[in-house]
């Protein structure tokens, strides 16, 4: 057994024994199995029996409920075996009724083709005729009319479903046989992404209606705070939620290991990480480690494989990187080469967390915080074998929300998992699915809010006025000359697009604001962690140009914010101070950009930009006038206090509701609008926003908490990257005051001194619409 | 929105990596032309401009445009079909070109003769009640289905309809599927004369009803329908757009589509077999003002927003012309092979 070998030399070393901040052991958990409440048929179970498949607890309900005609949303870990769970009331339901059809929806083509295989052997086990077949970009014109015929499972991705659902005509017979519709990894549907696809949900559903269908769903998902709520934002539909894994598990100890655990790091995390890396190899654990870029990845390999060579050539062969951009072959070797146990450690990205076909091995090692807790769970669970110990690492970076979880490790172990947010009501989102609907068939103003919500009507008139529908006898009709679906894009707010080209190539799109912050004239641009400099931005033909680079510095853009209330939602008292939420108008002026190197500024170049002006989503809250008292008594800033709160709560709202800390702004001044009270803000960076600032209003005094433990247990004098200082602030982190964001922080947090006879809750006091 | 490309004048070589695309200078000009028209019909009424009524039926009222064109063509020769598929002795399954020559050696000359044959026997007797009993569209299948679908053949068994039951039909749209169709263009013989019905959508409101006065068209007594390149576009634009409704389908009848005679009849020997490049090398029809059909979407556009009809002038007379093309080239195909001498 080699993990106690490695847990042993991480407490008897002194260099890894100051650094490993915790360790959290778990398991082992034996397997629950359970019973169905009807048997299955002979073939269904003839195949369990020759696979030898005992089913889990969790997978019966899964089965039972389906059956019972319940929409479910499974929410167990990685290897518990939910392909099964949702496989099997579809080749039931296949098997009763020969009309059935069932469409099962991936984030992306490759696990769509990975699910293909598994699908075909379990038809052919049972006899059951599937036809599986997958429905994508890819499949040939010449193939597509029989699957679309004759395939009772179709295999595709939302893109692919948001392009066809206007050819529904020539999908009636799978459209009006539809029973199943599986959806599988769901949680990745979250943000604009999730808030798009939700409405392409509806506009497939609203087909099933007119086709007289009723589809069930199966939802899979990592561990979400609210798997149900979700399933429902997500479908429209009513969930139950299966969460109580039945599925065995050995013992698991993971690591919490703090570079920075001095405040300072001798060497860098990545360094750590390959430390780390090559002693698990040389224990002879099979090791897969994440890193946050492909560099971190290559880099981290190439520092492995020189360590290695110390001991063995042997050794430092069995060490490899695994590519996005590795042929389906290289990938198959390295799967094998696992397998027969020749590999012994493999460096990827987070990317392709999802991507990798290789089971579980001994050891995880993740280098910096993948950003969610959920993606963090399935990272680790890839270690352990049945029966087996495993390991996993999380190695620190210098960043607040890694060093928070560093801090509180009983948090991070125990707390409650974070919401995934979806918004389809978002206007700018739902006017464009509202015209790829009304392509697809006439809208109803009578019916078809049951799908699009009540305040559809609005949205009808003004894209009328628009000329891009006409009220006909039969609803609303889609008249524009372009096809709708092509006005909309899946993974971006509509607007503007700025198309990013390198040598001529397209490498991405992004909406305005994302290409004033992140790719004007001079930016060092990161896309999918690989570094690019922005030779030219054109503002009248939307095009951004950039070649590769390696820099050693990086790019700061400075801005000012102005924000205006537009509408007071609502509003609420918390320990005596004035919280709300609503609409706002913010404006951005992007003045010019910081160079930097580490955190020597290396120059300042001003940008002439016109002003981004975005209507969007914020919550607010207004400190008392003791708060301020306590500031000013004690000589404190109380501006860089606000500030320095600001930052804060910007950086653990991921720890909250699962999102990006670039996904949301923020705003604070010590004297705001006509009534000059200090005041901090805190928006959802997108237009019409995403419900990021809605959901964590309902979770403020949470957030303020956890806030306030970041910055107060952060070893530094007078804050730093890891609690105050945010590497997207507009004013350079201009100005901070630690001590006094503490102390803000501190009494927001607590109940107030017996003076709550003042304090009830109006809305009079709070800063409302200017 | 543009849905084809605009290719540099001469550059015939990248028009095949376009699979619609307009030449530049074609482009130019139709843009300057459309500005031409808002100024020539600024301010006047539609009523003014087009002569045409109203018509109502289930769904709804829409407008109707009916004119008149002279029209020669030669009545078809059906005995000189039937004798020559009579000798056709491939259409039996198991019978290929080898074959059918030795078994004419034999003396089997036609497929009566082969009910003696003792292998083909069975088979020729099922093809001879195909060909006796089938419909147009059965016996077309039975042609298509053992030569090609574009076969010249097929042409013949227009001698199982009158001249007054083919139906000529060409829409214009708003774009390549799921928008509406904004002029549906239907011509059909009356007293020797080609006489085309053209329904042109006021407003987009109107389409339901176009499409059902449409439908009508295509269910007359013994109807068939001709069109060019309508297999891949007309047609199941129609049905989608029927479906997009919830009208029903389109019934189900014999269908020429005279972009896959022609491509066999003319491709190679003229550069081109699009539809106006065809009316100009055979049948000697020069159009003026004419706007390229990739172009229509924007022309009905500008006349949605501005109101102003003159856009709708070109798109009217393109189709009409479409028609009348359709139909000259379809009697000129079929006379070529089984008119009456």
């Amino acid at each position: 057994m080699a993990v106690p070998d490695i847990l042993h030399l991480l407490d008897s070393v002194p260099v890894y024994r100051d650094r490993v901040a915790h360790i959290e052991t778990t398991g082992p958990v034996p397997a629950h199995y359970g019973n169905l409440n009807r048997q299955l048929s002979p073939s269904l179970e003839a195949y369990l029996g020759q696979n030898y498949i005992r089913l889990y607890s969790h997978q019966c309900e899964a089965i039972d409920a389906a059956r019972a005609g319940k929409n479910v949303v499974l929410t167990t870990p990685t290897a518990s075996g939910k392909t099964l769970a949702f496989n099997i009331p579809v080749f039931e339901m296949l098997e009763m009724n020969e009309e059935a059809r069932a469409l099962y929806l991936y984030p992306s083509k490759a696990l769509a083709n990975d699910q293909l295989l598994p699908l075909e052997q379990m038809s052919r086990f049972t006899g059951i005729q599937a036809r599986a077949a997958i429905y994508d970009g890819d499949t040939p014109q010449s193939k597509r009319a029989a699957i679309r015929e004759k395939s009772r499972i179709i295999l595709s991705n939302p893109h692919e479903l948001h392009q066809i659902l206007c050819w529904h005509a020539k999908w009636r017979s799978f459209l009006s046989n539809l029973d199943y519709i599986i959806i599988d990894e769901a949680h990745r549907y979250r943000g604009v992404f999730g808030s798009h696809i939700a409405c392409v949900i509806r506009r497939l559903l609203r087909l099933c209606r007119h086709y007289g269908s009723e589809p069930r769903f199966i939802l899979s998902t990592a561990t979400l705070a609210n798997p149900q709520g979700f399933a429902c934002n997500l479908t429209g539909q009513d969930f139950i939620s299966i969460d109580e894994d039945g599925s065995p598990h050995g013992r698991k100890h993971f690591v919490l290991y703090n570079p920075f655990f001095n405040g300072i790091s001798e060497k860098s995390a990545h360094q750590e990480t390959k430390d780390l890396l090559v002693s698990c190899v040389k224990e002879n654990l099979q090791t897969l480690c994440f890193t946050g870029s492909r560099k971190m990845a290559e880099l981290v390999t190439l520092w492995a494989r020189e360590d290695a060579r110390f001991s063995s050539a042997r050794l430092a062969d069995s060490i490899s990187v695994y590519r996005a951009g590795f042929l389906p072959e290289e990938r198959r070797v390295i799967e094998r080469q696992l397998k027969d146990g020749s590999m012994r450690g493999v460096i990827s990205t987070n990317a392709l967390e999802l991507g990798i076909n290789i089971g579980s091995l001994d050891a995880v090692i993740i280098s910096g915080y993948p950003g969610t807790m959920m993606s963090t769970r399935q990272q680790a669970g890839r270690a352990g074998r049945k029966g087996a110990d495993a390991i996993a690492i999380l190695v620190a970076q210098g960043n607040p929300l890694d060093q928070y979880f560093m801090h509180h490790p009983g948090l991070f172990f125990n707390r409650t998992h974070e919401h995934a947010i979806i918004d389809p009501k978002n206007p700018y989102i739902l006017s464009g699915h509202l015209l790829c609907a009304a392509a697809e068939l006439p809208l109803n103003e009578e019916t078809d809010p049951d799908y699009f919500g009540n305040t559809m009507a609005d949205y009808l008139h003004d894209l009328q006025s628009n000329d891009l529908l006409r009220k006909t006898s039969r609803g609303w009709v889609y008249s524009g000359r372009g096809r709708a679906a092509d006005a909309v894009r899946l993974d971006g707010m509509p607007g503007e697009t700025f198309r990013i080209l390198c040598h001529g190539k397209l490498l991405e799109t992004m909406d305005r604001g994302q290409a004033y912050r992140e790719a004007h004239t001079g930016a060092i641009m990161l896309h999918q962690a690989e570094t690019y400099v922005v030779n030219a931005m054109d503002l009248e033909t939307h095009t951004i140009r950039v070649t590769e680079t390696d820099v050693d510095y990086y790019t700061q853009p400075l801005k000012e914010v102005n924000l205006a209330i537009l509408r007071t939602l609502e509003t609420k008292d918390l320990h005596g101070m004035k919280c709300a939420f609503g609409d706002v108008e913010v404006t951005e002026h992007f003045t010019g950009y910081k160079i930097k190197r580490k955190d020597t500024i290396i120059g300042i170049e001003p940008l002439t930009l016109p002003p981004l002006t975005f209507r969007t989503r914020a919550f607010w809250f207004v400190p008392p006038p003791h708060v301020e008292q306590s500031v000013n008594a004690v000589g404190l800033d109380l501006a860089g206090g606000l500030h320095g709160a600001e930052h804060a709560v910007i950086a653990l709202m991921p720890l909250h509701v699962m999102c990006d800390r670039w996904d949301i702004g923020g705003l604070s001044s010590p004297a705001f609008g006509e009534i000059g009270e200090p005041a901090i803000f805190v928006y959802d960076a997108f237009e019409g926003g995403i419900g990021l600032a809605e959901k964590a209003y309902d979770l403020l005094p949470a957030l303020l908490a956890s806030a306030h433990e970041l910055v107060r247990d952060c070893r530094c004098e007078e804050g730093c990257p890891s609690c105050i200082h945010s590497p997207k602030c507009g004013n350079d982190n201009q100005p901070l005051d630690k001590e006094a964001t503490v102390l803000i922080l501190g009494e927001l947090c607590s109940e107030p001194e017996k003076n709550s006879s003042s304090h009830t809750c109006t809305t009079s006091g709070v800063i409302t619409a200017l | 929105m543009r849905e084809y490309e605009v290719i540099r004048d001469g550059n015939v070589f990248s028009t095949s990596f376009s699979p619609s695309f307009v030449f530049s200078s074609e482009y130019e000009e139709t843009r300057r032309y459309l500005k031409s028209l808002l100024a020539r019909y600024q301010g006047i009424s539609f009523n003014s401009v087009f002569h045409g009524m109203e018509e109502m039926n289930e769904g709804g009222t829409c407008f109707v445009q009916k004119s008149r064109h002279a029209l020669s063509y030669r009545a078809v020769d059906y005995g000189r079909f039937r004798d020559e598929i009579s000798r056709d002795l491939t259409l039996v399954h198991g019978i290929g070109l080898a074959t059918q020559k030795k078994l004419n050696n034999l003396g089997y000359e036609t497929l009566n003769d082969l009910l003696d044959h003792p292998r083909y026997r069975v088979d020729a007797g099922d093809v001879l009640s195909r060909l006796s009993d089938g419909n147009t569209t059965e016996i077309m299948n039975l042609i298509g289905g053992r030569h090609s679908r574009s076969h010249p053949c097929i042409l013949g068994t227009a001698g199982m309809h009158e001249p007054e039951d083919f139906v000529f039909f060409d829409i214009e749209t708003l774009g390549l599927f799921s928008r509406p169709i904004i002029l549906f263009g239907v011509g059909s013989l009356e007293n020797g004369q080609l006489s085309v019905n053209q329904y042109l959508l006021r407003d987009i409101e109107e389409e339901q009803a176009a499409l059902l006065a449409t439908v009508e068209h295509l269910s007359g007594d013994h109807p068939a329908l001709v069109t060019f390149n309508g297999k891949s576009f007309d047609l199941p634009y129609l049905a989608d757009r029927l479906a997009y409704y919830g009208l029903g389908s389109p019934a189900d009848i014999p269908h020429f589509d005279m972009l896959h005679f022609s491509r066999r009849r003319w491709k190679g020997e003229l550069p081109s077999v699009r539809l106006t490049a065809l009316e100009k090398e055979i049948l000697g029809i020069r159009r003026s003002d004419d706007i390229p059909g990739q172009m229509v979407p924007e022309f009905y556009e500008t006349y949605q927003r501005s109101g102003n009809c003159g856009p709708l002038v070109p798109i009217l007379e393109h189709n009409c012309q479409d028609v009348v093309s359709l139909a000259m080239l379809f009697f000129h195909l079929v006379g070529e092979s089984y008119g009456c001498t």
